[in-house]
């Protein structure tokens, strides 16, 4: 029998607010729910959203008012948010601390107070940085701090891993590689639409709408192939290098256009490069959009470019490739590990290299080499949340000794020898909460910081020492819980046991 | 044992379609308690009088004394003409010329009067106000409302219930939280064609996060919480909730059916009771918005 958790996912940055990570929190919540463990979600407030909420499925959300400073990233305070916090994980009787985001100054907090608290503490990696500039500087010696005393990482992508591990200067052991997925549902190709029957706002070219023919999609040598770009307008999405590729790709193949789709500091700069070159009628620009509409603009198109610098893991070429687009890439962060090759062109960030893939590709849709239309299905069968959640999952058994550190580090316990062990029981922290092991860790983490560090360590420990005098334990009251969901995969016999706990909970 | 202790809760339920819910931090009323709040009222009592006749005799003894020498009637003519100006300045001059009063004078001579004023002011104030527990209390009535109570009781209120007048005296006594005098609660009625629905509701406050009772009002943005200033835990709350539905809905379900949608609303919630979750998603004011978040 599995053992369910009480899970709290903690990050500045959730619903309202769209974006990856917080829809990666949901959706892994939301299955996590699934399974049969009891998700909160602790985050800050937003505006006209505070207080506690329940989202679909019971999932709890607490939106703690708390000061934002810059994109939604809250101000560090180090030590305001113990208290709340700790009410917080007593009355909600959580056993594991998940934190997500590394820009995410909340996420960093609750890691530090949870292991104070003595709880097992988990921290996900949604972005790559750099080590050269003063800013990643910064944020890099902040993550070695959390990082020093978490019991597990996760990370989007191996190249993600090999950053974060790099940054932190973790043991490369404990951080673990589990991708993002898409739902697929929500990004069907437009052959799939018209089968299930539900409508689309937009309407499609005239040469690919025969609809019910999955495998038929040949382009003629004349028809239209549409580009698609969908991407916050920003440096570090390539924007300059699109900017630059644009007008020599149109240049190179006649009956080509773009779709541009995304807001951002750089569209002006696409704006002029439009003006200058006279392409108002082959390039489209759609503005900012919402989630829901990305799916719509997407099976417009024939090639999805993206032309990012830096990406840890790139969901939005996973939701081209499931709505059927072929890809177009540059070479860069966690992006080659997310799609087959049949499904993807990589080109090098420069601006040639670019050109010359976007022509490889048109060259190959025209040719008919590709067959896109089984993109779907693929996707569908590489990338779903479901498994996501059950790898999220053995990380959590992993941590609370539900299954053997053997096991879960995947080494043979009688071949290897002491050295190894020792060294990440040491860094891991799966066993100690011992106030001196901590220090111990913190300590290692600079000639000044190292003792920085622990000093905000001791400093916290005696906050909580006051908190449990000034707040005793049993004045705050406990939850009742969400009805539980039964996990799936039980056989009768276990379903009962589980019952049996549920009533033993409530 | 007169330290205040954490809210709990009285239900009295004089008829079954009437409850009180009384939450209070006063203990429960033994015979030592009583004789102890017996003296401190006693004590209080003394506290203003002493006060009232230092500042008297201080400030206003200072003054010619006029009245004093001219014409002396006794303290029973005065109040058969109604001149109660005039008898409490006797009275006071009275206490002022006793034993106990020229004591008081003597000892509070050396200290000036920039001192003397403020302090017995003061001592006036905390000794005729001050609470020293507080309760409040949610009427219910079926079919006609319920009625939130926060603060104290008037001092002189005629009892309108059948109960016994000491009971209710206590009670009274107790609604000022051992204050001699007390203004009037701040009570609050709200019929039942105007609740929306009673419901327990989650919030932070402070450094933490507190479970409260909430009526939502027909046509108010705001809901009216219950129970404001205590705001007792969540045992008593769930208590005083089930207790309200009961005493709201149950036994009525087809007057409630025929009622339309206010009355109905609520009553669907009685129907699976024991599910508390049932308001508490909701951040009070905002009930449908969180549609747009099943993404």
């Amino acid at each position: 029998m599995a053992p369910t958790y009480n899970i709290a996912m903690i990050s500045d940055f959730f619903y309202p607010q769209p974006g990856g990570v917080e829809s990666h929190i949901y959706q892994l919540s939301t299955k996590l729910i699934d399974r049969g463990h009891k998700v909160i979600v602790i985050t800050h407030a937003y505006e006209g959203r505070t207080g506690v909420r329940y989202l679909t499925n019971g999932l709890k959300v607490y939106h703690v008012p708390f000061l934002v400073i810059f994109r939604s990233a809250t101000f560090p305070t180090v030590f305001s948010f113990f208290p709340i916090f700790r009410n917080i994980i007593i009355r909600e009787r959580i056993n594991i601390v998940h934190g997500h985001a590394s820009l995410s100054n909340f996420c960093h907090e609750a890691i530090l107070h949870a292991r104070t608290m003595g709880l097992r503490t988990v921290f996900t990696d949604h972005s790559l940085f750099g080590f050269a500039d003063a800013a990643s500087i910064l944020t890099n010696k902040l993550l070695k701090f959390t990082l020093s005393d978490v019991d597990h990482v996760i990370c989007v992508s191996h190249t993600c891993k090999e950053n974060t591990v790099l940054r932190a200067s973790l043991d490369p052991l404990m951080v673990s590689v589990i991708p993002n997925a898409v739902v697929a549902e929500n990004f069907k190709p437009l052959t799939h639409t018209s089968s299930s029957g539900s409508n689309h706002t937009f309407s499609s070219p005239p040469q690919h709408s025969q609809p019910h023919f999955p495998p038929a999609r040949p382009l003629g040598p004349h028809d239209i192939v549409t580009i698609v770009v969908i991407s916050r307008l920003f440096y570090n999405k390539g924007t300059d290098l699109l900017t630059a590729a644009i007008p020599r790709i149109l240049e190179n193949h006649p009956n080509t256009r773009f779709i541009i789709a995304g807001d951002g500091p750089k569209a002006i700069d696409l704006e002029q490069m439009i003006e200058q070159n006279v392409l108002q009628d082959r390039v489209e620009m759609l503005g900012p959009i919402r989630h829901e509409e990305v799916r719509d603009v997407m099976v417009r198109g024939h090639i999805y470019l993206h032309p990012s610098l830096t990406e840890a893991f790139g969901t939005v070429i996973v939701e081209a490739a499931s709505c059927g687009l072929y890809v177009v890439c540059t070479q860069v962060g966690g992006i080659p590990e997310v799609l087959p090759n049949h499904m993807t062109v990589f080109a090098k960030p420069e601006e040639d290299d670019l050109v010359a893939a976007t022509g490889r590709a048109i060259a190959a849709l025209r040719a008919n080499k590709v067959r896109t239309e089984n993109f779907h299905e693929q996707v569908k069968k590489m990338y779903s949340w479901t498994n996501v959640a059950i790898r999220t999952e053995r990380v959590y058994n992993g941590i609370s000794g539900a299954i053997s550190e053997a096991e879960f580090y995947g080494y043979d316990e009688n071949t290897t020898t002491n050295t190894w062990s020792a060294a990440t029981r040491g860094r891991s922290g799966v066993q100690s909460f011992a106030l001196i092991d901590r220090l111990k860790r913190y300590y290692g983490c600079g000639i000044w910081a190292g003792k920085l560090f622990c000093l905000c360590v001791i400093v916290d420990y005696l906050l909580f020492l006051l908190l449990e005098l000034w707040f005793p334990r049993d004045k705050i009251d406990i939850c009742s819980d969400w009805p539980r969901k039964k996990p799936q995969l039980t056989n009768g016999k276990g379903e009962k046991k589980k019952k049996e706990k549920e009533e033993y909970i409530l | 044992m007169l330290k205040t202790t954490t809210p709990h809760l009285y239900i009295r339920r004089p008829s079954p379609t009437t409850a009180e819910f009384t939450v209070t931090t006063l203990p429960p009323l033994t015979i030592p308690l009583r004789l102890l709040l017996l003296t401190i009222t006693l004590l209080r009592l003394s506290t203003v009088l002493a006060a009232t006749v230092t500042i008297y005799s201080r400030f206003s003894l200072l003054l010619p004394p006029s009245t004093s020498s001219s014409s002396q009637p006794s303290a029973t003519t005065l109040l058969l003409q109604g001149d109660i100006p005039t008898l409490l300045t006797h009275l006071l001059t009275l206490a002022h010329f006793s034993a106990p009063g020229l004591f008081l004078s003597n000892i509070t001579a050396p200290i000036p009067d920039k001192i003397l004023l403020p302090f017995s002011s003061l001592a006036i104030y905390l000794a005729l106000f001050l609470q020293l527990h507080t309760t409040e209390s949610l009427l219910v009535l079926r079919g006609l409302g319920i009625q939130t109570s926060s603060g104290w009781s008037p001092p002189f209120g005629t009892s309108g219930s059948g109960e016994t007048n000491t009971r209710t005296n206590w009670w009274k006594w107790v609604g000022r939280g051992g204050a001699l005098w007390g203004w009037a609660p701040k009570t609050r009625f709200i019929p039942t064609e105007k609740i929306r629905d009673v419901l327990i509701n989650e919030a932070f406050r402070g450094f933490e996060v507190r479970y409260y009772l909430i009526v939502v009002v027909e046509g108010e943005e705001d809901v009216v919480v219950v129970f404001p200033k205590l705001l007792p835990r969540k045992k008593i709350v769930e208590a005083v909730w089930r207790g309200v539905r009961g005493c709201l809905y149950e036994g009525d379900r087809d007057s409630v059916n025929t009622m339309g949608a206010g009355g109905g609303n609520g009553h669907q919630h009685a129907g699976h009771g024991h599910n508390s979750h049932q308001g508490q998603g909701n951040g009070g004011q905002q009930h449908q918005s969180d549609g747009k978040w099943d993404s």
